[in-house]
């Protein structure tokens, strides 16, 4: 069970994310923050799944970016399947989508 | 217990991130609490430095609790369950000893309100086994009653001191006593501080009692402990970034200023220790934001030296920096080009009073033809808005004095196309500062000044202003200048349900007006300053 509403979701995972070494991609202008995008939304206080697209600079190795990632999630939240997509994939797939 | 329950259960869970789980099996159990919700006591510096250095030990364990809301409130009452540490979830009454920073004498009654749902005693005396410890208060005499031990001055100062007396026995009795010989720690009840013809009259109660009560400081700042495993929520606070405190104290001489005392002397940081600190935290937390902490960043004295270490860190990291404190010579000086570099971040401004002849009088040094020029700059620095701080009710103010506050932001509007948030207080009188046997203006003078602003004020989308209610004014001037008599008006406003008195928009004043008429309390003497000493007094300055 989490406790943490779609929001604060954002904030652990780009803490997380921080808290790596991994070759985080930022967006740009002003105020550069980490680029999150979500493909299923999450109730609070609901035990469940979501879909969240991270996206890097460079091209990082699956399994160490999953390894990374898991080192640095608090308890409750857990990796259970990830795939590598070039961005070129992920606008197409979000075109499918609309 | 579902926490799923309540309104932002994140507040109950503590599973964040560097949380220090021990069990209590052979260790002595602390727990430190805050007298607000989780989002203000988790922006509190005080509190992360006291709950480090206690986890540091590996024969203690020091966990943390929060005012609860209104629901878990009421849910405990009703189920007849205790308030419970955020760690363990070990109710209250289990712990060994109890510590609570102060930094808001409004919440006075939570305190109360987090003691009562912990099944612990009220007043000291009526303690068996449980300790609890308060610390963050200038005068200790209000709540004298409710505490049995106060930690007068910096905690870094006295920790080793504590562990080594917690240490050294179990016995509660035992403990007060060591307590007692040493230096920073005050108990009250060791002490009767009356008012007798009109002074008060502070008398050690046995020959043991040392005559003397001292604060203590931290001497090296640089060697002093910072906690680094930043404890990091997953849920948004107040503050949400990461404070590296740059110095401690103030060379600054407002009048109307109890910190600069409070953290009386000037203590600066190095600039090579405050890098470090910030990659250390970096690291721990992921964080991305962080503000360089002090009650007046111009005066740090190495802040280029600082600025050209850290900004290409923040720069390449993508890390917000914030610098709330810093005057506006600044923004127009050397540190121009540096801060323009910064990421957006609002201007604070303590203008305190807007025409310069009660500026100097309040020794307030800044100069306002500045902001103005600064104003037209402005939008070279990323800001999004300006802050202002100013305060009336000041000895020897004139009503030429208020409108120039309504006119000096309807200026600065003109002259600047950013938002305007302003900050209205009144002057109270507080213990230890330079001003301390001044009096609390007259309220009809207060409400009559307040109208009068808020009738001068430019009416304008990008203004924003806040302005306390006079009577929260009033009860935070008796809760700081109080005696030990302010005590039981207290307990007694408690009991008739007042709870987050600092919360302006939850802040009533009917169950303090009738405690006080209750209690027959002498507030005007307290308010006026009529005693020909206070109730503060017998702490050495
Ligand atoms: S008001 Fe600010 S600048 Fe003035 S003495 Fe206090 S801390 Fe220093």
């Amino acid at each position: 069970m989490i406790y943490f509403s779609q929001l604060d979701l954002i904030h652990i995972l780009e803490r997380a994310l921080r808290r790596t070494d991994l070759p985080i991609y930022f967006t740009q202008g002003y105020n550069p923050h980490v680029k999150i995008s979500f493909r299923s939304g999450l109730k609070l206080g609901v035990t469940g799944k979501i879909e969240v697209v991270l996206y890097f600079s460079e091209k990082v190795d699956r399994e160490r970016a999953i390894q990374k990632l898991k080192e640095h999630l608090p308890m409750g939240l857990n990796i259970l399947k990830g795939s590598q997509m070039s961005l070129k994939e992920i606008n197409k797939l979000r075109r499918q989508a609309k | 217990m579902d926490f799923a329950q309540f309104r932002r259960p994140q507040r109950y869970i503590g599973n964040e991130w560097n949380v220090i789980k021990k069990s209590h099996k052979g260790r002595i159990p602390v727990c430190i609490g805050y007298p607000d919700l989780y989002e203000l006591g988790m922006s509190n510096l005080g509190l992360r430095i006291i709950y480090s250095i206690l986890n540091e030990e590996s024969d203690i364990v020091c966990e943390r609790v929060f005012m609860p809301f209104d629901d878990l409130s009421q849910y405990l009452k009703e189920n007849d369950q205790r308030l419970f540490s955020l760690e363990s979830k070990t109710p209250l009454n289990q712990f060994q000893v109890l510590g609570f920073n102060f930094n808001a004498e409004l919440n006075y009654t939570n305190f109360l309100h987090i003691l009562e749902l912990g099944g612990i005693p009220r007043y000291s005396h009526q303690r068996k086994d449980v300790i609890v410890l308060g610390g963050g208060v200038v005068n200790p005499e209000p709540i004298a009653d409710f505490i049995d031990i106060f930690v007068l001055g910096e905690f870094e100062a006295i920790s080793n001191d504590l562990i080594k007396i917690l240490r050294s026995t179990s016995s509660r009795q035992a403990r007060i006593e060591a307590f007692s010989q040493t230096p920073g720690f005050y108990i009250p009840q060791l002490y009767s501080n009356n008012l007798e013809n009109n002074s008060y009259l502070f008398k050690p109660l046995n020959e043991k009692a040392p005559k003397s009560i001292k604060r203590v400081f931290v001497k090296d700042l640089d060697n002093s402990y910072y906690p680094t495993n930043w404890l990091t929520p997953h849920t948004a606070i107040i503050q949400d970034r990461v404070p590296v405190e740059i110095a401690r104290g103030c060379p600054n001489l407002c009048t109307f200023c109890q910190a600069r005392k409070q953290y009386y002397p000037y203590r600066q940081r190095k600039p090579q220790k405050v890098k470090e600190i910030i990659k250390k935290i970096y690291k721990s937390s992921g964080y991305e934001n962080f503000s360089l902490l002090s009650l007046s960043a111009s005066d740090y004295s190495y802040m280029q030296e600082l600025l050209d270490g850290v900004l290409d860190y923040f720069r390449e990291q993508r890390i917000g920096l914030s610098l709330p404190s810093l005057r506006i010579d600044d923004l127009l000086g050397p540190l121009q080009e540096r801060l323009q570099r910064l990421k957006s971040s609002s201007l604070t401004v303590a203008v305190e009073a807007a025409q310069d002849k009660l500026r100097k009088d309040i020794q307030k040094n800044i100069d306002i033809k500045q902001l103005f020029e600064a104003a037209k700059v402005l939008h070279s620095f990323n800001f999004k808005q300006i802050k202002l701080y100013f305060m009336y009710g000041f000895p020897n103010e004139t009503n030429e004095d208020i409108i120039a506050i309504a006119d000096m932001l309807k200026e600065l509007l003109g002259k600047s196309n950013l938002k305007i948030s302003a900050s209205v207080n009144v002057f109270m009188p507080k213990p230890i500062s330079i001003w301390e046997s001044q009096s609390l203006e007259d309220e009809k003078i207060l409400e009559e000044k307040r109208a009068l602003l808020l009738n001068s004020l430019p009416r304008s989308k990008r203004l924003d202003v806040s302005l306390p209610s006079t009577k929260s004014t009033i009860l935070e001037t008796l809760l700081a200048r109080g005696d030990r008599t302010v005590g039981k008006v207290i307990e007694n406003a408690y009991r008739k349900g007042a709870l987050f008195c600092g919360d302006n928009e939850r802040f009533k004043w009917a169950p303090w007006k009738n405690a006080i008429e209750e209690e027959g309390s002498a507030y005007q003497k307290i308010l006026k300053t009529q005693t020909s000493n206070f109730a503060w007094s017998f702490i050495d300055k």
